[in-house]
């Protein structure tokens, strides 16, 4: 028997080539079919379980969240629903599990860390939300800090949009924002090295992806990085990272820089759309730098220098600051 | 009985007792170098092989190497029964057991090439047929009166004998065996089927390091003078040297200080210099073992592209640096110190010596690797195969080859992980 959402993964088939040429177009079409399956998931749902109980809001997060998303990507995203009890519980886990399940049929693979709806950790009513919110602020270590800034990117795709707006408010107003600032620091600070100082571009050496870059860790991540915590710092809720940089105040990024680095991120998406082989969500990451010309390599270089250059800029403010603050 | 031949009959013992020991520094090398799975069959066959090429070479090898004979081949003295040995000043036992010993780390080095898919059978036979064919006519020629020794090649320890020997042997096994399963994609581009316990490999290398102070001082076969401590500083500074270089590469080429690379550096800064030690003065060491550094960065990548698959990086460590090793002294050994052959190059001995180095270089790689080819092809024929099925392979040469695991309980546990 085909799957209820085998004919959404047609579709998705069928147009991608459409939608693939352009970045922004990409990630409208993402956003459609996503939409789609979670329609779908709410009418088997009704059917089961009976009409919604409550308001609730699905959001993705992650490169989905930032609108950010390649050919292929994995789920990232959550469920905050209005009234708490139990009953509503299990129907909106139920309704997580069914979108989770149908964005599977869709092409969109699970998440291995499991930050996806048919998980409860992340699929609680508003209250919930904002105890565990409120706990992982208190905790800040390691793990909690982590869920924050995986949340942070958090954007509305179906429901109640006025749900998510709430949470990310908590986080972006916190106490003692400084020492906050530095525990989110302390969690971006691994970077995998780009150019070696040679002014080489540092490939795999083994495995299948031999002489290609892995340009979500190399690439893209300073720029994703960098981005959310000026978010936090600025108090800035748009989950995309152009959104990110073009939000901060210019006595932190001058205007030239700003434009730079948006541009440069959005090269950078480009070169990850025309260059990497997107047969699937791993090969989608890596770049064949052996595909460049001579100019596009000297561009590319500068894209990954300038990345290191704006979340070293950052990280020199949120230190400094943390500094004055104790 | 005089004090001088007790004193270096002794010194020569300890030195033969440390580069036995060395045996366990590579069963150490070996199996952190590869999978859990080949642990104990790599372990045990290490021993059985050791105490194969031990009887072999007392039998038949020793007579071969360093009986009188004439430039190819000696033909005296089979089944060696401990008499003095004419003309040295310490006791023939303790000479052959370390001669003995030279012969068994050559040995194992050969097996490298061998690692995680050779039939247990194929390690028995090729460790007789090495110990009497391919070890000891190079042993031979250059330190048993052959006819590079009349040529003048300078070898201290045996960067050529002992380990390009062995080298070229893993070489001839390695491609006659071919990759590994999972070492290739169907593109041709590589895997990282890393080792299984990087402390081994570290331990493995300290291990060997100090033995080599038994290889390389030990050689001098004599305390005379106590010039084994010159030898042992500028094997210490070789050692040191490879492992900075190694890592100094691995950093600046590949971002990250590779520990693995770095471990292969010290070997290689050691096996370098193993040529060298007594010819050349200290700062050539560093010199000597900063350029096998950086050399066994280069040649393992080199190896690798070309599809030969060296598990332990023998072919690069004993091979690579045992030819810039043996190389080295055409450039760096000192007039003083130069009591075979010339000076070097760089000590106004012209390129006579690099050209005399070079010729040993060849020969000796061509013959080790000619031999062992031609061996294992007979071996491959005869044995219907050297290589355990793929069905062996892929459950591991302690499951296929013996029948237990060298840890049991925790590749149970991982099979239990990926079923």
């Amino acid at each position: 028997m085909e799957s209820s959402f085998a004919a959404i993964r047609r579709l998705r088939d069928d147009k991608m080539g459409e939608a693939a040429h352009d970045h922004f177009t990409l990630n409208k079409f993402h956003d459609e079919i996503m939409k789609l399956t979670i329609k779908k998931a709410l009418e088997i749902i009704t059917n089961q379980l009976g009409p919604l109980p409550c308001s609730f809001c699905f959001f993705v997060m992650g490169s989905a969240g930032r609108m950010e998303q390649s050919l292929w990507s994995d789920q990232d995203h959550g469920i905050v629903y209005r009234e708490k009890n139990d009953e509503v519980k299990n129907y909106f886990w139920q309704l997580g599990k069914e979108i989770s399940r149908g964005l599977f049929d869709a092409g969109y693979q699970y998440c291995d860390g499991g930050v996806m709806a048919s998980n409860l950790l992340w699929c609680k009513s508003l209250e919930e939300w904002q105890i565990q919110i409120s706990n992982w602020l208190d905790e800040s270590n390691w793990e909690s800090i982590r869920y924050l800034m995986i949340f942070m990117d958090a954007r509305p795709l179906f429901g109640e949009e006025l749900y998510v707006q709430m949470l990310k408010e908590q986080i972006y107003y916190i106490q003692n924002k400084s020492v906050q600032m530095t525990k989110f620091l302390n969690n971006s600070l691994y970077m995998k090295k780009g150019i070696n100082v040679l002014g080489k571009l540092l490939t795999e050496t083994h495995g299948p992806y031999t002489g290609s870059l892995n340009i979500k860790e190399i690439g893209l991540f300073p720029y994703v990085n960098a981005a959310r915590l000026l978010a936090l710092k600025e108090n800035h809720q748009e989950p995309s990272t152009v959104a990110r940089i073009g939000g901060a105040s210019e006595a932190i990024l001058p205007s030239r820089l700003k434009d730079l680095y948006q541009h440069q991120f959005i090269q950078l998406l480009n070169y990850r759309l025309s260059y990497a082989q997107h047969s699937n969500y791993h090969t989608g990451h890596y770049l064949p730098i052996n595909k460049l010309t001579k100019e596009e390599m000297k561009e590319f270089k500068d894209i990954i220098r300038n990345g290191t250059a704006l979340f070293n800029t950052v990280r020199k403010l949120i230190e400094k600051e943390d500094s004055y603050g104790n | 009985m005089n004090t001088e031949f007790l004193m270096n009959s002794i010194w020569v013992m300890l030195g033969a007792v440390l580069v036995i020991l060395m045996i366990g520094g590579f069963i150490l090398l070996e199996t952190g170098s590869t999978r859990m799975k080949n642990a104990g069959h790599i372990a045990g066959k290490t021993i059985l092989t050791f105490s194969i090429g031990s009887i072999v070479f007392w039998a038949i090898g020793f007579a071969l190497a360093f009986g009188k004979g004439n430039a190819l081949i000696g033909f005296t003295d089979f089944l060696y029964s401990g008499y003095e040995i004419k003309g040295l000043s310490l006791s023939g036992a303790v000479y052959f057991l370390f001669q003995l010993a030279f012969a068994g780390i050559s040995l194992t080095i050969a097996f490298g090439g061998f690692a995680e898919r050779a039939k247990m059978g194929a390690y028995l036979i090729f460790a007789v047929l090495f110990s009497i064919v391919v070890y000891p006519p190079i042993a031979h020629w250059i330190w048993g009166g052959g006819w590079l020794s009349e040529l003048g090649q300078q070898d201290f320890a045996g960067s050529t004998v002992v380990h390009l020997t062995g080298a070229m042997a893993a070489m001839a096994a390695t491609m006659i065996l071919k990759p590994r399963i999972g070492k290739y994609n169907k593109d041709g581009s590589a895997n990282n089927l890393a080792g299984h316990n990087q402390v081994f490999t570290a331990l493995s290398v300290l291990l060997l390091w100090v033995g080599w102070f038994g290889f390389n001082a030990g050689s001098t076969l004599s305390v005379d003078k106590g010039f084994f401590g010159y030898v042992a500083l500028n094997t210490n500074l070789g050692a040191a040297a490879g492992t900075v270089a190694a890592m100094i590469i691995s950093w600046v080429v590949q971002g990250k200080a590779d520990v693995p690379m770095m471990l292969n550096g010290a070997l290689s800064g050691l096996v370098a210099i193993t040529a060298s030690c007594g010819f050349v003065a200290p700062w050539a060491a560093v010199v000597i073992g900063f350029i096998a550094g950086i050399l066994v960065f280069y040649s393992i990548r080199f190896f690798e592209n070309r599809k030969i698959d060296d598990p332990i990086a023998a072919l690069s460590v004993h091979g690579a640096a045992g030819v810039w090793g043996t190389l080295s002294n055409g450039f760096f050994a000192t007039k003083a110190l130069a009591s075979v052959g010339k000076p070097g190059l760089f000590y106004g001995g012209g390129i006579h010596q690099l050209v005399v180095q070079a010729i040993g270089v060849i020969a000796c790689g061509a013959f080790a690797f000619i031999v062992s080819y031609v061996l294992l092809l007979l071996m491959k024929a005869a044995m219907k195969g050297l290589r355990v099925t793929e069905e062996e392979e892929m459950m591991g040469l302690d499951m296929s080859e013996h029948g237990s695991y060298g840890y049991p309980e925790l590749v149970n546990a991982e099979q239990k992980l990926n079923a």
